[in-house]
């Protein structure tokens, strides 16, 4: 499943590149999530899923696999891969986000802009997966929606 | 009660027992629930199972920490596979269908690697089912993914060198056996090649692809498995189809002496050949129980079954019609690719073989060739399906009739009776080399026309086109035959298959006149025990309520082959009608001594040996008294009248039938409703034809269903997306509407019963009359052909799709 | 199948119930169980407490609530408790003709058990995209009555489907009961598409119209199901059906724009573009009937 978000960030992309290299920051804007430690660019922490009559929680690590931040600033990469698994065996996530940068259209005040797009390869494996008319697959969805909005939000 | 009051009604019930509209004996227990299912069995001290499964499809196991689940209240053993890697043995694949065949071993459970999702990795021994569970979640696995194979194309094309995923690394490819058969080489007809390259210049070429997809059995009763260790014997309760074959290959492959090994299957809700199987879950309960030394138990739960449980069909055809401008078809080649899924089962690689024989059907094909490959990817294994192998050839052959007549732009049933095998030339030997014994198409057809009011139909049609009308009317026609009663065993020796295809009966006289019968055809719901009864009460004239028909347990029918492939009333019916008459040929020396008469004088009818010319005689059953006695007897003949019989046919049986089917095609919608199903099946001679109704209604809600919405499906990383059945849709009966279906009867000649079998009849016919409706009423949006199952979002696509084209 | 371990309470009253809630940690509502059970048969969610609403009397019933009170409109309303089972909902005359298309939907739910069972409190406070209740709520303007520690509050079903499986109702408050406003002369159509029997809605479309002068369409309200997370109000189309006469022409026209402003799911039921043209043929079909037997 590959869903794509896209938005604005009032900031140059070096700006922005600092504010997404903060793992435990960036956990923050993830409904339940946690991040339990972190080691250059690996982590690990756990996210309570707990949606409707939802509830689930994964844990797992994850790192940056990719960091690339252009010179010039004229755009920057990076790649975020994290796998964990629920609690109670009975499921597995696996995802991997590419957050690409580039500058924006200056901002009518004239500042810098940088345009984002996180594209996440999510993958919901196990019986959590299989059943249920697409339900976690649905839930999935909507708790990435929610992540990449509250990121808009707190980098806008 | 003397015996001429009770003469005339006993003569009156004798002579109706064939064709006999009885209800199914078992049904009040089975109905009422006053039986007991494999689940209901429970030893004293039985521990319950459950099975930890990978959520990956293709992964090494790096780590199984067990200390959490061992530590859980009630929790007795967790057991990984390396626990139980001397002790479980191996599943078997009894139908190895080429020398060189490439087959990864199958431990019940995984020791270092899984090859789908859905595998199990350990077992967990508890008190309760509930405690088990609760401890199941806390086993955790390791697993380092690895690619997968998921696509059957492109696992059939993946090689170590091009970088395709491989289901086992270790075999070096995903292709397990290639299987051909080519008339030109057979010598039973002509070359396909120079069929096709005469219709390339001059003639009519069908070109297709269809696909089958993947389905699940879904059976009634979920799979479930007792095992009781203590004893002199090793007991194990499955929920099978094949008690039999079970208990030999347990011995085969664990080294458990046979004769330690004993195996019931109580009644069993279901199987449609999914219990066809021995499973990892019978293997690794069987090893458990042995290991612990108690008894166990597991049920599966309705995902688990969904998820694990044995898949069928899943196909490429890719297929190639050669005919001639006047729509006589010149040629046939099939191409085929067979997911097996990640193992090769019990039969699973045999099955598209058994379709190999049918694709040219009812049809006077010259050439015909059949290429087919068996591929292994890492899903759930494959195997038998309702029709197995028969209902893909059927479906083939049957759209291409379809597409031959409108490229003609020709009625199909008029193009299907020009190409089809006439009454009068029966006995007739087909290019695919197997001889039909007997059939009439044309009677069939003519009736079926009848019934459904054909021409009206089309009249219909072709107002409802004229008019646009956004509900359009398609007519769907199949006709069809099969291969079934399995089968001669010399034959499946030359197929490569792993046993026999006798079947095997025993009669037991009781001293008050009961029949006690068993058979070793264990039914999961087919009605044997009324169909057995008739027969037996027909042959040995005795009431039908006297006969008992014991079954599904090695200790009490110790041989047999069990049920599948429409065989147990061919193969397992005639066998019990052999050991009745064996019965009639002990009890008549019996009779003459009795009677003070010679043996010659002796004539048996209706239940009783009589003197030639004279009224006085003796029952059966009064002669079974007269053997329990054993007072009074004639030399040289042992004091029993009891009897046993194997039968072994000579050749399939071959039922046949025409099925026409009417469908509405909402197009604004894409949603397609039944409006018409008629069917008139040939199946021979009709024991009970309540039951005949009963499988050829059940057949035709499966084939139904295969055609309309039916599938399994996988996510792109081996997840099974139709885990639970509101994703995996099996109809119910508000979704059909009321059959017409009628049964006409040319005897088989290959057993003495004239039967040819109906279990999977409906089934295979139904498919095509479906999906040939739905393209029938699509054809003026430009539609050739819509994928199985024909949902409705697929039939709007295909609609705007052939609309814009 | 079989839940974790849970504490099992049955309360008499709200006021209980909702105590118990505020005490317990994870706790989980109990309605009909039709959704809620599978989903903890399945361990897709293992609550400490589950609070069983089956013993709060005052929870279930239909009852006319008159003209006055919170409802908008003021034309006289109908309250139906939180816990009423669909088949009561089903057999209520008042309902097949106050709210004639809570009915026709109702009718659509499930099979006989599930409406036995399941509660259209449960199926709003479940709020599943393909719930058959939710587009209805919407249509009819319900409004949603909410206990919580601190009293009751109303809240109009416009404001009460927040996104997927997510409603107005907090951790530790009950919806207690439903009110709708009463739709006397207005036609109601109910277009539910399905695969198989039984089975949840595809797509599904309700309407509800007033006809004028019993020849032009006055007002009309639709509801769209499984177009999005939540349900939905096809706003576009009822701007467009207002003064139009109900041919299937016109009717057909303004009901091409039934999909404007929805994100449907692709699911192994259909794809967004065939969910996205579905809409526009239900809601044709639904107005058209609406139309067509004015009540
Ligand atoms: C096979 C099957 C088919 C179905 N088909 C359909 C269908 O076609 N259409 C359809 O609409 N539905 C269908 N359903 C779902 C059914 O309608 C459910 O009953 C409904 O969604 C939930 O109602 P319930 O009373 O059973 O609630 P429950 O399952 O008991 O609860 C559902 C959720 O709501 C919460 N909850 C319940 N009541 C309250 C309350 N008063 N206050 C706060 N929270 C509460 C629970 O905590 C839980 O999270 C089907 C269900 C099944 C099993």
């Amino acid at each position: 499943m590959e869903l794509t978000h896209r938005f604005t960030v009032p900031a140059d992309v070096a700006t922005t590149f600092a504010a997404f290299d903060d793992v435990e920051s960036v956990a923050e804007c993830f409904p339940g999530a946690e991040v339990t430690s972190v080691d250059g660019d690996a982590f690990t922490g756990g996210v309570k899923i707990k949606l409707g009559p939802i509830s689930l929680t994964f844990r797992g690590e994850g790192e940056f696999r990719e960091k690339s931040l252009a010179k010039d600033g004229s755009s920057g990469r990076m790649v975020l891969s994290a796998r964990g698994k629920d609690r109670r065996g009975n499921g597995t996530a696996g995802a991997e986000a590419v957050v690409a940068l580039r500058p924006g259209a200056a901002r009518a005040d004239g500042g810098p802009a940088t345009d984002v797009e996180v594209t996440t390869d999510l993958q919901i494996g196990g019986k959590v997966a299989s059943i249920g008319r697409g339900l976690v697959q649905e839930v999935s969805t909507t708790m990435l929606g929610r992540f990449t909005d509250c990121l808009e939000k707190k980098l806008t | 009660m003397t015996t001429t009051e009770e003469a005339p009604t006993a003569e009156a019930a004798h002579d109706g027992e064939i064709g006999r509209d009885r209800r199914r004996k078992e049904d009040h227990r089975l109905l009422t629930g006053r039986t007991r299912w494999t689940d209901n069995i429970a030893p004293p001290g039985t521990l319950h199972l459950a099975m930890v499964r990978s959520p990956y499809a293709h992964a090494r196991i790096t780590g199984i920490d067990t200390r959490d689940a061992q530590a859980s209240p009630n929790v007795v053993a967790v057991l990984t596979g390396a626990d139980l890697a001397d002790t479980q043995g191996v599943l078997a694949n009894a139908w190895p269908i080429t020398t060189d065949q490439v087959a990864p071993e199958h431990k019940p459970v995984a020791v270092d690697r899984v090859a789908f999702a859905g595998e199990i990795v350990a077992v967990v021994v508890a008190r309760s089912a509930a405690a088990a569970v609760d401890a199941a979640e806390l086993v955790d696995v390791d697993y380092e993914e690895l690619p997968a194979a998921l696509d059957l194309k492109d696992a059939a094309a993946a090689t170590p060198e091009n970088g395709g995923a491989l289901a086992h690394p270790d075999l070096g490819t995903n292709n397990s056996a290639r299987w051909i058969f080519d008339s030109a080489e057979a010598g039973t007809g002509g070359d396909v090649e120079d069929a096709i390259a005469a219709a390339r210049s001059g003639g009519i070429l069908i070109e297709r692809e269809y696909r089958q997809q993947r389905l699940i059995p879904a059976f009634m009763e979920p799979r479930s498995v007792v095992v009781d260790p203590t004893g002199e014997q090793i007991t194990l309760w499955s929920a099978t189809q094949i008690p039999h074959i079970t208990r030999f290959l347990l011995a085969a492959t664990t080294g458990v002496p046979e004769s330690k090994i004993r195996v019931i299957a109580p009644d069993v809700g279901g199987g449609f050949g999914g219990k066809l199987q021995t499973t990892p879950e019978e293997w690794a309960a069987f090893a458990v129980a042995r290991r612990l030394g108690k008894p166990v138990k597991y049920t599966e739960t309705r995902s688990e079954s969904l998820l694990a449980a044995h898949h069928g069909r899943d196909q490429w055809q890719k297929l190639t019609l050669a005919a001639t401008t006047d729509g006589t078809v010149t040629g046939l080649k099939v191409e085929l690719l067979a997911d097996l899924g990640a193992y090769v089962a019990l039969v699973g690689g045999g099955v598209p073989v058994l379709g190999a024989f049918m694709f040219n059907a009812i049809y006077k094909f010259p050439a015909y060739r059949f290429d087919c490959r068996t591929v292994l990817t890492n899903k759930t294994w494959t195997d038998a399906y309702r029709g197995a192998g028969r209902p893909e050839a059927t479906f083939a052959v049957e759209r291409l009739m379809d597409e031959l007549a409108a490229e003609l732009g020709r009625d199909p049933l008029e193009v299907r009776r020009q190409n089809w095998i006439t009454h009068d030339e029966f006995p007739f030997t087909t290019v695919a080399g197997l001889t039909y014994d007997s059939g009439d198409y044309e009677s069939a057809t003519a009736q079926a026309v009848e019934a459904f009011g054909y021409e009206d139909l089309r009249a219909e049609q072709a107002r409802r086109r004229e008019e646009r009308d956004p509900v359009q009317l398609g007519i769907g026609i199949s006709t069809f035959t099969e291969m079934c009663g399995l089968a001669p065993s010399r034959v499946l020796g030359s197929l490569n298959y792993g046993a026999g295809g006798w079947e095997h009966a025993e009669i037991r006289m009781l001293p008050t006149g009961k029949v006690e019968v068993t058979t070793g055809a264990s039914a999961h719901g087919q009605g044997h025990e009324t169909a057995f009864s008739q027969i037996v009460a027909d042959r040995l004239g005795v009431p039908y309520e006297d006969v008992e028909v014991l079954h599904g347990d090695t200790q009490v029918a110790p041989r047999g082959l069990d049920t599948y492939g429409s065989r147990s009333l061919t193969v397992g019916g005639e066998a019990l009608a052999l050991a009745a008459d064996k019965v009639v040929a002990k009890a008549k020396p019996w009779a003459a001594h009795l009677l003070e008469a010679a043996p010659e004088d002796i004539e048996f009818a209706h239940g009783k040996f009589t003197v030639a010319g004279t009224g006085e005689g003796k029952t059966v059953q009064e002669i079974a008294l007269a053997a329990f006695a054993a007072h009074d007897y004639p030399e040289g003949i042992e004091p029993s009248i009891d009897a046993e019989a194997t039968f072994d046919p000579v050749n399939f049986s071959f039922p046949h039938g025409t099925h026409l089917c009417a469908v509405e095609v909402d197009t604004e919608t894409g949603a397609v409703s039944l409006r018409k199903y008629v069917c008139v099946d040939d199946v021979g001679t009709v024991i009970n034809p309540l039951i005949v109704a009963g499988q050829v209604h059940g057949g035709l809600v499966q084939g139904i269903a295969q055609a309309l919405w039916e599938e399994a499906v996988y996510d792109d990383a081996g997840t099974l997306l139709t885990g639970t059945l509101a994703d995996y849709l099996v109809p119910s009966a508000a979704d059909l509407i009321s059959f017409d279906a009628a049964h006409r009867s040319t005897p088989a000649t290959t057993n003495s019963l004239g039967a040819k079998g109906v279990g999977e009849a409906g089934t295979i016919a139904s498919t095509p009359a479906v999906v040939n409706a739905v393209v029938d009423a699509l054809r003026p949006y430009g539609v050739h052909d819509v994928r199985m199952p024909c949902t409705p979002a697929r039939v709007w696509h295909a609609i705007q799709e052939g609309s814009a084209a | 199948m079989i839940p974790t371990a849970f504490d099992y309470a049955r309360p008499t009253s709200v006021d209980e119930a909702l105590r118990l809630l505020a005490q317990a940690d994870d706790a989980k509502v109990l309605a009909g169980g039709q959704s809620l059970l599978p989903v903890l048969r399945m361990r897709l969610n293992a609550p400490d407490l589950v609070v069983d609403l089956g013993r709060i009397d005052s929870l279930r019933g239909i009852r006319d609530i008159g003209g006055g009170g919170a409802v908008a409109g003021g034309g006289g309303a109908i309250e139906i408790g939180a816990m009423t089972p669909y088949h009561e909902i089903l057999a209520s005359d008042e309902i097949r003709q106050e709210l004639t298309l809570l009915h026709h939907a109702v009718a659509e739910v499930g099979d006989p058990q599930i409406r036995h069972r399941g509660t259209l409190g449960g199926s709003l406070a479940h709020a599943d995209p393909a719930g058959d209740c939710g587009a209805v709520a919407l249509a009819l303007e319900a409004e949603m009555v909410i206990a919580g520690p601190s009293g009751e509050r109303v809240v109009p079903a416009a404001d009460f489907f927040q996104d997927l499986f997510t409603t107005a109702v907090g951790d530790d408050e009950l919806l207690v009961a439903i009110r709708f406003p009463v739709h006397p002369g207005w036609g109601a159509g109910y277009q539910k598409f399905v695969r198989t029997a039984q089975q949840w809605p595809v797509v599904a479309v309700g309407a509800c119209v007033h006809l004028a002068d019993g020849k032009t369409i006055s007002e009309a309200r639709i509801g769209l199901t499984n177009m999005g997370p939540t349900p939905l109000r096809a706003r576009a189309v009822e701007e467009a059906l207002a003064g139009v006469t109900p041919t299937p022409e016109a009717v057909g026209a303004a009901c091409a724009a039934a999909a404007d402003g929805t994100s449907p799911p692709s699911d192994l039921n259909g794809d967004a573009d065939y969910r996205r043209h579905l809409a526009t043929v239900l809601a044709r079909r639904a107005v058209l009937a609406a139309a067509g037997h004015p009540q």
